[in-house]
């Protein structure tokens, strides 16, 4: 007798909570990113929506690989909470990509194996180059299988968009990415750069036989012109160099405002040492993609206090917050303990762009999420906001960045007069 | 056919894995011959390189067919192990493998640097044309449309199965397991110790250039930095934990190391650690490896046992 009281009493909480947790679902508490108001809540959409998700979770680019993955689940675990895709769940479907392109091929391979609407990753843009087109390259468009779009969170690499198109044809179109490419960020750099610094003109130093730092270097040459800066001395070295002091010693004596360089970590930290140390440079130093390792800043192994007074431009800053971001990186160091970096912020940020390409298109047939995905624009998120230009690549504001004894701080006049003394 | 793809899909060997698995199984067998040789050689990553480089840039910029490609990767990568091999090889056990280790690098960096080269040349010449782009540098060349095929793999395996099983027993097998034992013996007994060992030493460079050229058609991508010192030491690993005391065991190393991390997959972050547990258990219990035929006979020992005494059971309920 009591034990079926005690059913029913069990039977009737059930029931009863079910739709309280229904309704407290669709009341979750709003997050502050999403289209909530330009796309209507989808009518269609219903169950599960699944997308891919393959960071490297094993082996060097783990260091990566780990915030992206938790900045991903975040966002689901908010876009689900919120009902931000009406009726439906978005899940994802998770699988390691290592750091080789071999892993990440078999995890992509699983992954369109599962029907997902879009996928999200990899780390590495090597690993974006060999594993994409599992997605929709020339085998998934022979097999009559629908291509789905990937959605690269941390590629960095430049031409990808018009790599993929010269090799897939259209299927190139389904490759997006959140990270801005050099090409993308140095334009808005060194426009911040000009207007903080008050800089006319430059000396430029690049490593010539490098096709990342000669591409880098054409990039800044133009947006130094576009901004009026006269470049007033340029010097080239090679890769492997340990000596830059003769091609120092003809820039300083040109007296310009800023040395602009164009090189990879390992030659930076003896160019800077020999900049400051030896030839008593104290000037503003603009550096391209290759300034961005916290390792050239290291009192051990990098310039230490010789890499003061260097500006280079990123994707994000902790310093530079809009109130998105402020949300997020509070939620994300709740939930896992450690405070977000760059990785997390673009990866949370592509998640969202995903699910509102879902939302918008209110279906997830991959192709209509693509054609959603590339409409992406003035969307709000924690980098700024966001947009795909014509050609597809991504648009945000880039962060100046200056470096003051080991910590890249947010380049404003302040801190520049501080790391300056002026 | 497709029942048994799916089922092995299902425990995480879908087409791209197995196909890579037969690749290292062919990569494994290259290192075979040197080693049954008696030469700690790990110069077989820097021949792959110069396979998958020489066949890609024939399929990619020339227009060449994927076979006739494969096979110019497979030869040039034998042509250069005549030179490396003949001053190398005087060198044993572990100066060779630092020697060998050297020239992996050597060849990843001349890959990376060969285009600087090529336009350092030119504006010496005061060429006035543009120099070519041949290796595209650290970004690698990209877009290379997936060529190699399961079939092609397993044939191959097959016919270089065959060729080892005929080995063993050739005056050319022979001379190698002697000179493996004792080089100044084999030498006095009129062996050509320099002939034999540069001849398996070039054998096993044009597997390896081979098996190079099916995995440049793979991946889409290669790029120097993919044939280092950690891909010369994946090539040994295969080897050694598919035991090198019979031809089929570097296949059966090279299938098993590949397979393995895949079919953990599910583990997530525990892979990488019972990877690595279950490969120290098996070098610390079969110092034979996998292929050790020793192990296999006492498995079809034990196999028979059981048998026999399902089979007495039987004859003696029979009896009942």
């Amino acid at each position: 007798m009591r034990s079926k009281n005690l059913l029913f009493v069990f039977v009737l909480i059930t029931t009863l909570a079910l739709p309280l947790g229904a309704v407290a679902q669709d009341d979750g508490e709003r997050p502050l990113i999403g289209a909530w108001d330009t796309c209507a809540d989808p009518a269609n959409l219903s169950g599960e929506v699944k997308i891919g998700v393959a960071f490297a979770q094993s082996e060097a680019a783990a260091i990566y690989g780990v915030p992206q993955q938790q900045a991903v689940e975040l966002a689901i675990a908010e876009i689900n909470e919120s009902g931000y895709l009406g009726e439906a769940t978005l899940v994802a479907v998770t699988e390691d990509a290592g750091s080789t392109p071999e892993t990440a091929i078999s995890a992509f391979t699983n992954l369109v194996a599962e029907d997902v609407s879009a996928i999200i990753g990899p780390t590495l843009s090597n690993q974006a180059m060999a594993a994409d087109p599992v997605a929709f390259g020339t085998e998934r468009q022979e097999s009559g299988d629908p291509l789905i779009p990937v959605v690269g969170v941390s590629n960095t690499r430049t031409g990808m968009e018009t790599d993929f198109a010269a090799s897939y044809g259209d299927g190139g179109a389904y490759f997006r990415r959140i990270s801005l490419p050099e090409s993308k960020v140095i334009p808005g750099t060194v426009e911040q750069v000009v207007d903080i610094l008050g800089i006319e003109t430059v000396g430029i130093m690049y490593s010539d036989n490098d096709q990342f730092t000669a591409s880098a270097y054409e990039v800044f040459v133009s947006a130094l012109e576009e901004n009026g800066v006269e470049i007033v001395a340029t010097e080239t070295f090679a890769t492997g160099d340990v000596d830059f002091t003769a091609q120092l010693t003809n820039i300083i004596a040109a007296n310009p405002d800023a040395i602009v360089v164009s090189a990879l970590a390992a030659e930076i930290v003896p160019l800077l040492e020999q900049a400051r140390s030896q030839l008593g440079y104290t000037g503003p130093i603009i550096g391209g993609n290759g300034f961005n390792t916290p390792g050239i800043a290291s009192e051990d192994r990098g310039a230490g206090t010789d890499a003061n007074g260097v500006v280079v431009g990123g994707a994000w800053n902790v310093a530079r917050q809009n109130e998105i971001s402020t949300a997020f990186t509070a939620k994300y160091e709740e939930e896992y303990g450690t405070p977000a970096d760059q990785f997390a912020v673009q990866a949370y940020t592509g998640t969202w762009v995903v699910a509102t390409a879902i939302r918008c298109a209110d279906s997830a047939d991959p192709a209509a999420v693509l054609e959603a995905l590339a409409t992406t624009a003035d969307f709000e998120t924690p980098l700024g906001t966001f947009s795909f230009d014509e050609d597809g690549l991504p648009e945000h504001e880039p962060v100046a960045q200056i470096i003051k004894d080991g910590q890249y701080l947010l380049l404003t006049e302040e801190s520049a007069a501080e790391v300056f003394g002026e | 056919m497709g029942f048994v793809s799916d089922a092995l899909a299902s425990i995480g060997l879908n087409e791209f894995v197995i196909t890579l698995m037969f690749v290292n199984a062919i990569l494994a067998m290259s290192i075979y011959l040197t080693l049954y040789g008696g030469m700690f050689s790990l110069a077989n990553a820097g021949f792959m390189a110069i396979g998958s480089y020489v066949s890609v840039i024939l399929t990619q910029s020339h227009d060449w067919p994927f076979l006739p490609a494969i096979l110019a990767g497979m030869v040039a990568a034998g042509l250069i192990a005549i030179p490396i091999g003949l001053p190398v090889l005087r060198l044993r056990d572990i100066y060779l493998a630092i020697a060998t280790i050297g020239f992996v690098e050597i060849t990843r960096i001349m890959i990376l640097n060969l285009d600087k080269i090529i336009a350092e040349a030119y504006t010496r010449l005061h060429m006035e044309s543009e120099p070519p782009k041949i290796t595209n540098g650290p970004l690698g060349i990209t877009g290379i449309p997936v060529e190699t095929k399961l079939e092609y793999l397993v044939v191959t395996v097959i016919i270089l199965s065959y060729f080892m099983i005929r080995m063993h027993r050739s005056r050319f097998g022979r001379a190698l397991a002697a000179i493996r034992q004792d080089e100044n013996v084999a030498a006095s007994q009129g062996i050509n110790v320099v002939y034999y060992k540069n001849a398996a030493f070039i054998l096993g460079a044009m597997m390896a250039g081979l098996g190079g050229g099916f995995s440049g058609h793979l991946s889409r991508i290669i790029q120097p930095g993919s044939y280092g010192f950690g891909t010369a030491v994946d090539i040994l690993a295969y080897s050694v934990l598919g035991g090198i005391s019979s031809w089929y065991g570097p296949i059966l190393g090279g299938l098993a190391l590949t397979a393995l991390p895949e079919v953990l997959r599910p583990l997530k972050e525990y892979t990488g650690l019972i990877n690595g547990v279950v490969l120290l258990i098996f070098i610390a219990y079969l110092p034979g490896g996998l292929g050790d035929p020793a192990l296999w006979r006492s498995v079809r020992k034990t196999v028979g046992r059981i048998i026999n005494f399902i089979n007495k059971g039987k004859t003696a309920d029979a009896g009942a």
